[in-house]
């Protein structure tokens, strides 16, 4: 599905990531993890679009998308809910949701039935029905990351990033996304994860790729590195 | 009290192209943080254009074929004098390019249509009709309906349709509207071209009732920039406000003080509105949330 090979990328004089090479399969949730500034969200940025990489390839689909702007590659099928929900808040919540289909809406994917898929936004998270009407800025933090991450489903993508989904959360809602990544794995949607929550990114993916310093440090199936002392006192903080 | 009301309602008139005119710069500040200050040239262009059709059209079939004109020009201008400025991230270049577009555009409005003024032919009767004792040309209520109508057709446009709900989330968020697919770039270029759009539209509005040529937009651009700080760049209701405020200060400066300081009070509002008030009377402070 996603084989990132040897990506170079950062900001101004700056290089982030020193060669990454990693791959997410059809149908399978994978996590980044790392500490701060480790590259994770660069990682994001560079594989949508929002950054130029520097080097090496992203192949979604067998087709390189290194170098496209970010709204070529939404259209090859690669949803990103950004680090920070960047919802838009002058749009109620409906639009929002409508504007996650703008390839399908404008004929540059298969349109399929948008409204439909709103619905099952709706059913998804159950509060974003209740305010559909209202506008995005207005709702909570744990109601627009719900928005982010209904809005990207939207596009009905290939693959979902989503950065840091519990960032600024209560723990009750925290647990409730990660209860919305289960079940999105469970329909064998493919993702991309990263988590400051490392443990419960390990808990929900199938595989991980340990970042440092831009490069990869470790990798292995989630359950192996969830239970590898090196890999817990490092990153985990022992928890 | 009836001149008072007299000069109020063509006040009311000039302000409404203002409040047209600074429309147009909110379109394209909203969508690219940048504006064309040859706007008045736009609307100038947009009035010859319309002088020269009138003639084989009529002036209501000429008005849609002036927005044509208007729409690709606009795309013109975001082509040659904004784009590349954005693309070299220039903070400043896309003021000099469009100031210098907007004179390499009245220049050639002087080579086709020449220097003197025009008169454009009224669609309406020129003699004035009397509501409740004001004596109002019907012109004056073409214009003021006229830019109504306009900015409501762009409203629900930005409210109702696909690209328009594009245009906003660009405003919003420019990065996370290239995260929904959304072409940022050829957003802008629409804002653009609407914003020609409306000025162009002003451009045969106020036609009929000025005189005709490459030089009228220019003072009428400025003092809608005016407008535009006035009621803050970012909110619509702000630019009718401000443009009425304008025009009718204007009207009656103009009468009972002096002709010769009629542009005065625009001048001192903008001076106090940025002193006190930066963002404009309905502007709305920017919070950044982290």
């Amino acid at each position: 599905m996603l084989e990132v090979q040897d990506l170079h990328a950062g900001y101004g004089q700056v290089e982030v990531l020193h060669g990454l090479s990693f791959s997410v399969p059809k149908g399978q949730v994978v996590t980044l993890i790392g500490s701060n500034g480790a590259g994770k969200t660069t990682t994001m940025r560079a594989l949508s679009g929002m950054i130029r990489p520097r080097g090496g390839t992203i192949r979604l689909n067998g087709r390189d998308i290194a170098g496209l702007d970010s709204h070529a590659v939404a259209r090859e099928g690669l949803a990103h809910s950004p680090e920070g929900r960047r919802v838009f808040p002058t749009l109620s919540v409906e639009d929002n949701l409508t504007l996650g289909a703008f390839p399908r809406l404008t004929g540059a994917r298969p349109k399929g039935d948008v409204a439909a898929d709103r619905e099952r936004a709706f059913t998804l998270f159950p509060r974003l029905r209740e305010r559909r009407n209202q506008l995005a800025g207005t709702l909570s933090g744990g109601e627009q990351q719900m928005l982010a991450m209904g809005r990207a489903l939207m596009l009905r993508p290939d693959i979902l990033l989503l950065d840091e989904p519990s960032m600024g959360l209560a723990p009750k809602l925290v647990e409730e996304v990660f209860r919305i990544i289960r079940q999105l794995k469970e329909e064998r949607v493919t993702m991309l994860l990263v988590e400051q929550f490392a443990m419960a990114a390990l808990g929900v993916a199938d595989h991980a790729y340990v970042l440092e310093n831009g490069r990869i440090r470790f990798q292995g199936p989630a359950a192996q590195l969830k239970s590898d002392p090196a890999v817990r006192a490092a990153y985990l903080g022992g928890h | 009290m009836t001149i008072f009301l007299q000069l109020v309602a063509s006040g009311v008139a000039v302000g409404m192209i203002y409040a047209a005119i600074a429309f147009g710069y909110q379109l394209t500040f909203a969508t690219s943080k940048t504006l064309n200050f040859g706007q008045g040239e736009a609307l100038a262009l947009g009035a010859l254009f319309g002088l020269t059709l009138v003639p084989f059209t009529g002036y209501w079939l000429m008005i849609p074929l002036v927005l044509v004109f208007g729409l690709a020009l606009g795309a013109v201008v975001e082509r040659l004098a904004v784009r590349p400025a954005i693309k070299i991230k220039s903070e400043y270049g896309w003021i000099m390019a469009t100031i210098a577009l907007g004179i390499i555009f009245k220049n050639v409005a002087e080579n086709v249509w020449g220097r003197d003024d025009l008169k454009f032919p009224s669609p309406l009767p020129e003699t004035a009709i009397e509501i409740a004792g004001i004596r109002v040309l019907p012109m004056e209520i073409l214009i003021v309906a006229g830019a109504l109508l306009m900015m409501a057709c762009v409203e629900i446009f930005n409210r109702k349709s696909i690209w328009g709900k594009a245009v906003v989330a660009t405003s919003n968020d420019i990065d996370a509207a290239g995260l929904m697919g959304i072409d940022t770039k050829r957003v802008i270029t629409l804002s653009y071209s609407i914003s020609a759009m409306t000025a162009a539209f002003a451009g045969v509005l106020v036609a009929p009732v000025t005189l005709t040529g490459a030089t009228m937009g220019a003072v009428l651009a400025l003092k809608a920039f005016a407008v535009a700080i006035i009621g803050g760049l970012e909110s619509g209701l702000g630019v009718i406000v401000g443009g009425l405020i304008l025009g009718i200060a204007e009207t009656l400066t103009g009468f009972y003080i002096s002709t010769g300081y009629k542009d005065v009070p625009g001048l001192i509002l903008l001076l106090v509105v940025l002193s006190i008030r930066p963002v404009g009377l309905f502007g709305k402070a920017v919070i950044k949330k982290v």
